[in-house]
């Protein structure tokens, strides 16, 4: 009975939150909702998107945070990160996804995941890495909010919360249904997830790096490295410190989910092949 | 002569390699137990309490040796944080451990060239789109066919090996 209740209140905001977009085929929306609501559990009662809508989403995401900052013009490091993201990706449940990742040119220090499987590094980060297995362990963790909707469901939340509000981002470029979805630029990948969402994307981190046959402690020795960088270099790391929880939180929280279950797990770090940047 | 020359250089290089050992310093983050060999079954040295300062040798796998009051040994990385007040001869301490772990002490960090712009909350409210660049991004797709075969060529193979139950709730997720 309760479960009932619960099903319907969120079938309820699912109708009222598509109401207020519009922009979607409304009929065909109702009819993936009342699908997905006999899944039992299904996280797309709340991404609630299709996966062509969701890939167009994530497009603009991405098209608007390569406006703010680039790719680095290197066809080989881009190659690179495409072939090690996409071997990271074919471990997890969404394999035939068609992935993207790139480094964008920026010294910051932060990665980017976009729904639908845009995945971006920003050069600062790929500067501190060692070896492939530490750029598997990022890229992993980005996988990670992709394959489990964290940023469609903030999406879905803020249009439950934004109802009423006023429409922005009318000429934006690229589709405006959908820059009235994602508010302006890229600001949305600089929202927070919950602490939870970004806890969860590092256990699944270290998991996807290792399925790949990587040492899975590449995540883990990237986040030890940022927390150290931050000492000495604060502004680069301000953002990232802003949207995620403390990388000695972090690490903490991995160090309790990980514990010995990784002890007989001999991965590689492949340190010769790590493509460095110009 | 060539011999005693030879000898002299040995000794030298035997103190830059130390001199880059001598790496970094870390602090234990909570209390564990330091291990003859990086195994979680191998034989208890000690047991450093949380706070414990140790410096950190060398990386393997899910394990730093350190080197302790109590004695040198393994202990897990995730005990572990990074830094503390000693400065290194070699270089700052970004240098350190990373040069020491993949074996490139000593040859710094490349200057940037590129990625001169920050990237924070204004600059990504103000973007705008840029079609040519997403379309650039999405022309380096690797198949999934690729991605193996690139696996392959380095030896990765894939394995099985489930999600890690997240501790704060006991579930598996």
């Amino acid at each position: 009975m309760k479960t009932m209740t619960i099903k319907y209140l969120a079938f309820l905001c699912l109708a009222l939150s598509l109401s207020r977009a519009q922009a979607f085929d409304l009929g065909q929306e109702l009819r993936n909702a009342a699908r997905d609501l006999q899944k039992p559990g299904s996280s797309k009662v709340l991404g609630g998107y299709s996966e062509a809508e969701e890939v167009a989403i994530g497009r603009q995401i991405a098209g608007n945070l390569l406006g703010a900052a680039p790719l680095v013009p290197d066809r080989q490091l881009q190659k690179y990160v495409n072939n090690v993201g996409r071997w990271v990706a074919s471990q997890s449940e969404r394999p035939d996804l068609a992935w993207h990742f790139g480094v964008i040119d920026s010294r910051d220090i932060n990665a980017f995941a976009a729904p639908g499987g845009y995945i971006f590094v920003t050069a600062g980060l790929y500067r501190l890495l060692n070896d492939e297995a530490e750029l598997s362990g990022v890229l992993a963790h980005e996988i990670g909010h992709v394959i489990k909707k964290h940023h469609l469901k903030i999406l879905q939340q803020s249009k439950i919360v934004d109802l009423g509000g006023k429409l922005i981002g009318k000429q934006v470029g690229g589709d405006e249904k959908i820059s009235n979805l994602i508010g302006s630029g890229a600001e949305i990948v600089s929202r927070s997830l919950d602490k939870g969402a970004e806890f969860e994307a590092d256990r699944i981190g270290v998991v996807l790096a290792a399925r790949a046959g990587y040492d899975a402690y590449g995540l883990p020795g990237v986040l030890q490295q940022i927390g150290h960088t931050a000492k000495d270099d604060s502004s680069s790391v301000a953002l990232l410190f802003k949207t995620h929880p403390h990388p000695d939180e972090r690490l903490a929280r991995l160090g309790d989910a990980m514990d010995s279950r990784f002890d007989g797990i001999k991965g590689q770090t492949v340190e010769k092949r790590l493509y460095r940047i110009k | 002569m060539t011999l005693r020359f030879n000898h002299l250089l040995l000794a030298a290089m035997m103190l830059i390699a130390t001199a880059a050992q001598a790496g970094e310093s870390g602090t234990t983050v909570k209390a564990d137990t330091l291990k003859a060999a990086p195994f979680s079954d191998a034989k208890v040295i000690a047991t450093l309490p949380s706070g414990a300062k140790v410096e950190i040798l060398k990386k393997d796998g899910g394990w730093y040796q350190v080197k302790s009051p109590q004695g040198n040994g393994w202990i897990r990385l995730l005990s572990i944080r990074r830094g503390g007040a000693k400065a290194t001869s070699a270089g700052s301490e970004l240098s350190g451990l990373s040069g020491l772990a993949s074996g490139r002490s000593g040859t710094g960090r490349v200057v940037a060239t590129t990625g001169i712009r920050g990237l924070n909350e204004e600059q990504l409210k103000a973007a705008k789109y840029d079609e040519k660049q997403v379309t650039l991004a999405e022309s380096y797709l690797t198949s999934r066919a690729d991605a193996k075969k690139f696996a392959a060529s380095a030896k990765l193979a894939a394995r099985q090996l489930d999600y890690l139950p997240d501790p704060s709730t006991g579930e598996s997720k």
